[in-house]
């Protein structure tokens, strides 16, 4: 990089800015603190894409260790927290390719669409009225957090970057490589697989 | 509603914008089209607040908590990692 693009280069200070200057300035003992501070995130984001805790476990760790070796690399052009969720989503597409997955599925749009029988004209389904405490339990959230588990891996990230994790469209466009409109795209058909299974389970709720 | 009624085309290019609309990503054209679509069908609109509450159910399911036993054993292996970061 040249020294005129070094000047115009935009610096994102967030709140990991200073932990992990310090880090690179030699107090490499800080990297505790920053683990501490991402390890519950990441072990969750690893859960729900990996089918077990263990694999889940194997993931954070080498997540972890991929931080460290690449921190003093880190140009501050994104929040921390993006980048190192760039690094996950990597290692967990690493750890993928080396093991024997079948292909991803594909969902249509045309599998979601609503039809006479199982949408009702005259009235909107009570658990999209009811208030959101009221619905949501321990066994809705196993019946959320399961079917994500059922949904393609390249469906399934998206879901969890940007309805779970938080993440802008922009964002989690950046943490995969993919362009906005990819990620529009996977993330309506993801909640329309979910809103299926959630149509299900209520209409078989007694 | 019908089902040719969701053969309409107007339905079907509301269904493939719902979630642009719901993340507030569309233009004001689109979602004044979109919400005077929805206020004259039904299964539109259900399809709609189904969807939006799938949305907010997602945003609220729980984190677990990490076990402790695998942050215990984090901690050891960060502190056996180097004792400066290299740039590569």
């Amino acid at each position: 990089m040249t020294a005129e693009k070094n000047q115009n280069r935009k610096i994102v200070k967030d709140s990991d800015f200073d932990l992990i200057q310090a880090i690179n300035s030699g107090q490499a003992d800080k990297f505790h603190d920053l683990v501490k501070r991402y390890e519950q995130k990441l072990y969750n984001f690893s859960l729900r894409m990996c089918r077990n805790p263990s694999d889940a476990e194997d993931m954070v760790q080498d997540t972890f260790l991929n931080v460290f070796k690449y921190l003093k690399n880190f140009r501050y052009e994104t929040k921390f927290k993006n980048w190192l969720y760039k690094v996950a989503a990597s290692t967990c597409i690493k750890k993928r390719r080396k093991s024997k997955f079948a292909p991803d599925k594909e969902l249509s749009l045309d599998e979601f669409l609503p039809n006479d029988e199982a949408e009702k004209p005259d009235n909107v389904p009570e658990w999209a009225m009811l208030p959101l405490d009221k619905l949501l339990n321990e066994e809705l959230s196993g019946v959320i957090n399961k079917t994500i588990l059922e949904l393609p891996k390249k469906y399934r990230v998206v879901i969890v970057l940007r309805d779970i994790e938080g993440f802008s469209t922009a964002e989690t466009a950046q943490i995969l490589n993919l362009s906005p409109s990819n990620v529009k795209v996977r993330l309506h058909r993801a909640r329309l697989y979910l809103r299926d299974k959630l149509k299900g389970y209520f209409e078989n709720d007694p | 509603m019908t089902r040719d009624c969701h053969e309409h085309q107007h339905c079907l290019e509301m269904f493939e914008k719902l979630s642009e609309y719901i993340d507030g990503e569309l233009d004001h054209a689109t979602c004044d089209e979109i919400e005077k679509h929805a206020k004259n069908c039904v299964a539109c609109f259900s399809c709609m607040e189904t969807l939006k509450r799938t949305v907010a159910l997602c945003q609220k399911v729980e984190d677990q908590a990490i076990p402790r036993e695998f942050s215990k054993k984090l901690k050891e292996i960060i502190q056996n990692l180097p004792k400066t970061t290299t740039p590569l």
